[in-house]
């Protein structure tokens, strides 16, 4: 199988990520629930774990690193966090569900979109400019649409939002791994990242960066103060309750050390060139509508198009008959395809990883292009 | 006699630990016995008595925090040292 879809989960992993997971269900038990041998290297694992993503994130220290089953998890933390009934609160029109679902479940909020057109930078700031000058509680931002792999210009809308003192939350989803990802430089509030696309963990991982201690979502056992009816005031603990999944961790700190050795300038100009390839290729087949940014670095490594008379759905699935697996449909950001103009039929998305290759891709457009 | 270094947080005393092992000092993360623990379960670092100083110096250095010392004299449990 050609798989290009690895916006929503990376399939192939490093070998290392394999080999960790099974080693950790072989040989740890619960962290923080003992110093016995299986207890002492689950904690182990989850320390360095900590320490390996705030190197990577800029995170000043590793208990700011909270461990979440996903990015959505870490989001509703995040969002919980800092918005109240009745706050003011901002968004990019490229949010997925992720952000707009737990907006929804919290009452008499008053949200506002700034709307910019795709792979418009300067526009959108412009308009997050003008938004700020009116009262605003928290500012909700995605790094990279997971539709359309628009890069949104975060450094300079963290520094707009610096400059208004304004709370920053980040969606990261789609940027950690391939894009430099920068609590301290951004000075965010909280930066929500899944475990299983680009840091390569498996499925069921995910990170938080934290600047501050949050409202837990859950509540529950820490192996921590355990005679306090709340939960501790302290980072990672405050956040973390229950059982973590030990083997996930493990799996997503190889997945972490496999970045820091391959480098992420190195896996984001090889996603950019597959993107370059994909996007000329597509331009050239007839009755397509290809979603692409002038210049490069306003995508990462995720491609939308359309196909002419045909339903994004039927696409997905006569190419999945042959041997391609794409995602098609709405991709659980409805309010992305509002913004692209998308919406009525949602679109066909490719997404890369650092084991797709350029055969594959000319493999994908040959079979694309027979379609017709 | 030993001595041991409580922490807020397993996290924590894992890192005491590490810094402490990087520095050439011995070093074990354990459970806090329950008398220095009043609000239950947490955790400290244990080191020999030999290196406490050594040991100050690197928690020292390393800024990194911990909620006190504590020394176990035989036969009168566990009391905190004033540093």
């Amino acid at each position: 199988m050609i798989y290009l879809d690895s916006a929503a989960t990376t399939y192939q992993k490093p070998s290392s990520v394999y080999k960790a997971v099974r080693e950790a269900m072989a040989s740890m038990t619960s962290p923080g629930r003992g110093t016995y041998g299986p207890a002492a290297r689950a904690s182990r694992t989850l320390l360095a774990c900590r320490e390996e993503a705030a190197a990577l994130f800029q995170v000043e220290e590793p208990e700011g690193v909270v461990l979440t089953f996903n990015a959505t998890h870490g989001l509703n933390i995040a969002i919980h966090s800092l918005v109240k009934p009745g706050a003011n609160v901002l968004l990019s029109g490229y949010e997925h569900n992720a952000v707009t679902r737990p907006l929804a479940s919290i009452p008499d909020l008053h949200v506002e979109v700034v709307r910019a057109p795709l792979f418009c930078p300067s526009l959108f700031l412009e308009e997050l400019r003008r938004r700020l000058n009116h009262p605003v509680d928290v500012v909700i931002c995605t790094h990279v649409s997971n539709v359309f792999g628009y890069v949104l210009p975060m450094e300079e809308i963290a520094a707009l939002c610096r400059r208004r003192q304004v709370p920053l939350i980040v969606d990261a989803s789609q940027s950690a791994g391939i894009l430099p990802v920068r609590l301290a430089d951004w000075g965010a509030a909280f930066v929500a990242m899944p475990g299983h696309k680009g840091l390569y963990g498996p499925q069921g991982t995910g990170l938080l960066l934290c600047s501050q201690p949050g409202q837990p979502l859950l509540a529950g056992g820490t192996g921590s103060l355990s005679r306090q009816a709340e939960m501790p005031d302290f980072l990672p603990d405050r956040l973390e309750a229950g059982t973590h999944n030990v083997p996930g961790v493990a799996g997503l700190l190889a997945g972490l050390r496999f970045l820091r050795r391959r480098g992420i300038a190195s896996l984001l100009r090889h996603e950019q060139a597959l993107v370059r390839q994909t996007v000329e290729g597509l331009r050239r087949l007839s009755g397509v509508q290809v979603y692409a940014a002038e210049e490069k670095d306003c995508q990462s490594g995720v491609v939308s198009f359309r196909l002419t008379g045909r339903d994004p759905g039927w696409v997905a699935e006569a190419l999945a008959q042959r041997g391609i697996a794409v995602r098609a449909g709405l991709h659980c950001a409805p309010l992305a395809h509002a913004s692209g103009g998308t919406e009525a039929t949602g679109t066909v998305r490719v997404s890369f990883s650092a084991f797709n290759t350029a055969q594959e891709v000319e493999r994908f457009l040959r079979t694309l292009g027979r379609l017709r | 006699m030993v001595y041991l270094i409580m922490c807020r947080s397993l996290t924590y005393a894992q890192r005491v630990s590490n810094a402490l092992e990087r520095s050439g000092i011995p070093a074990r993360v354990l459970r806090s016995p329950g008398e220095i623990s009043p609000a239950g379960c947490s955790y400290s670092v244990k080191i020999a008595a030999r290196n406490l100083a050594r040991a100050l110096t690197v928690l020292k250095e390393t800024g990194l925090p911990y909620l006190g010392i504590y020394v176990n004299t035989a036969g009168y449990g566990y009391r905190e040292v004033e540093l």
